[in-house]
């Protein structure tokens, strides 16, 4: 796998050059092997980013006054963003009421959590597990069943889910299996591995860029070599920018899909 | 022909300490975001447009007192503009009073004084009539005794008696 | 390397396979955001029910990707 991604940048070094792998994201267990409670890097990485966001918040949130400072104006931003232009937007007030401590907590981690690739000293996201994700998307998974159940029913839900209106009959036995699988599957996973996905090639290529830099600019026999090294950081610091923008980005869409998720179970109102 | 790559599926495998630990981590902050960061921040926002809406009202209430105290202070400048017309006017009606109650007196005054003079002059004729009177009396009874005691020898003596007699006459009234 | 052989293709074909699938979902983005921007163009006061829309649909089309993605890692 490691060539996979570095075939090419191989034959031109021919020598050997410490390459990103997807060992990365499985990394050696350092405290407690073998039982349950093991901590890798990435872990640790998770519980640190953990502590540091709830202090910082916390102490934000417990200091919080009347007239806000630049932080908590920051901070109070950030809450309204999710509240209004998330929530609000997609549910409406009435409905979206409930769901916002939820969409907060999703939005604020995952932001934070992805962000940390992109912090010198961690060096990867603490999202970059399947199992983070995967642990949220089932946190979205409950909710929407919940809430589909609440206000429709299972019956009506699922009919609703499976069979939409205005669609010909026949088209039914492709559509209704598909449906489901959306309901039960694809909509769970898709946000999983879409944030995973994210997460992994983004530490893959800002690793390789700064790698790259590194053999060509120090350890390159070949002084000719040098000036790949200058684009190859150029490259690096790009796509340090870029990751910073996928992480919020990706932020953001795990919570409005989560939302829209959400939202799509209870009966139309419009 | 198709294999499974090892490292790649474990890559998608979830590991039983991973989940442990993000379930934690869920819980963990969960429970920070539901109990105490978002009941808190959404107090202070309520507090703050509770603020805001109570400093409207505060500054509707004072606009509302400026513009009572404005319709007061011209009412109040109304009344006294129409008092002081009204003082000015009294204040003409009784100069022009005390002018003509002046005047009436004056002239009351200067009847009664002519009238006092007329009176006084009128007794003092009176008296000088009544003393004149009783004199007259004596004088021509004087006069009688004097013509019927002595001569009288012409028209001259005649004359110069009487003269006399009248001139005694002035000396007894001047007296 | 057996005397039939040509031509080598060095590299792993796994990542030439991820670089097919990802094409369909690229023209796929590319029309449903540039769709997305047109209609919030024409009706600006629907922007913020077609953006919800378009997250919806990118989650749809991004499933192709994604599978591309999955299987370039789990297929040797």
């Amino acid at each position: 796998m490691i060539d996979a991604f570095s075939a090419g940048a191989v034959t031109l070094a021919a020598t050997s050059m410490d390459m990103p792998s997807i060992d990365d994201f499985l990394p050696p267990e350092i405290l407690f092997q073998g039982t349950p409670f093991a901590i890798n890097r990435i872990i640790f990485v998770r519980i640190l980013a953990t502590i540091i966001m709830l202090l910082v918040l916390g102490i934000t949130a417990a200091r919080a006054k009347l007239i806000p400072g630049r932080w908590q104006g920051a901070v109070e931003w950030i809450v309204e963003f999710t509240e209004k232009n998330i929530v609000y937007q997609v549910m409406g007030e009435v409905r979206g009421r409930r769901y916002v401590p939820m969409i907060l907590t999703v939005f604020l981690t995952m932001l934070v959590f992805n962000l940390c690739g992109e912090v010198p000293g961690f060096n990867i996201a603490a999202s970059a597990t399947i199992t983070l994700p995967l642990v949220f998307a089932i946190w979205c998974f409950v909710q929407y069943w919940i809430a589909g159940i609440r206000e429709k029913g299972l019956g009506h839900f699922l009919r609703d889910e499976m069979f939409p209106k205005g669609v010909p009959a026949p088209v039914y036995i492709l559509l209704a299996p598909i449906q489901l699988l959306e309901l039960l599957i694809i909509r769970p996973f898709s946000l999983t591995i879409r944030l995973f996905a994210n997460m992994v090639s983004g530490h893959l290529i800002l690793a390789l860029c700064l790698s790259a830099t590194q053999f060509f600019l120090f350890e390159v026999v070949n002084k000719a070599m040098m000036p790949f090294g200058i684009i190859t950081f150029a490259a690096g610091a790009f796509m340090y920018l870029f990751e910073m923008l996928v992480a919020a980005l990706q932020a953001y869409i795990f919570a409005i899909l989560t939302t829209a998720y959400i939202n799509m179970s209870y009966p139309e109102v419009d | 022909m198709m294999t499974l790559a090892e490292d790649g599926v474990s890559l998608f495998l979830p590991k039983s300490y991973d989940i442990v630990w993000s379930l934690i981590i869920l819980v963990i902050v969960a429970i920070f975001f539901y109990k105490f960061f978002l009941p808190k921040l959404q107090s202070v926002f309520d507090e703050r447009a509770s603020k805001i809406e109570g400093g409207i009202a505060k500054a509707e209430e004072a606009q509302k007192e400026a513009e009572e105290a404005k319709k007061k202070y011209e009412a109040q400048l109304g009344t006294a503009r129409v008092e002081a017309s009204k003082i000015r006017d009294d204040a003409r009606a009784e100069a022009s009073h005390i002018i003509s109650d002046a005047r009436s007196r004056a002239e009351s005054d200067a009847a009664q004084i002519t009238a006092n003079a007329q009176r006084s002059i009128e007794s003092q004729q009176q008296k000088a009539m009544v003393s004149l009177q009783g004199q007259v009396g004596v004088l021509a009874t004087a006069l009688a005794g004097k013509i019927l005691g002595s001569e009288l020898k012409d028209a001259n003596v005649q004359s110069d008696m009487i003269d006399q007699m009248i001139a005694d006459m002035d000396t007894e009234a001047k007296k | 390397m057996d005397i039939v052989t040509l031509a080598e293709v060095a590299g792993n074909l796994n990542v030439v396979g991820y670089g097919l699938a990802a094409i369909g979902p690229g023209i796929g983005l590319g029309i449903l955001i540039g769709k997305t921007i047109e209609s919030t163009a024409r009706q600006p006061e629907l922007g913020g029910r077609l953006q919800t829309l378009m997250f919806l649909g990118l989650a749809f089309v991004e499933v192709l990707a994604l599978l591309g993605f999955v299987a370039a890692f789990i297929f040797s």
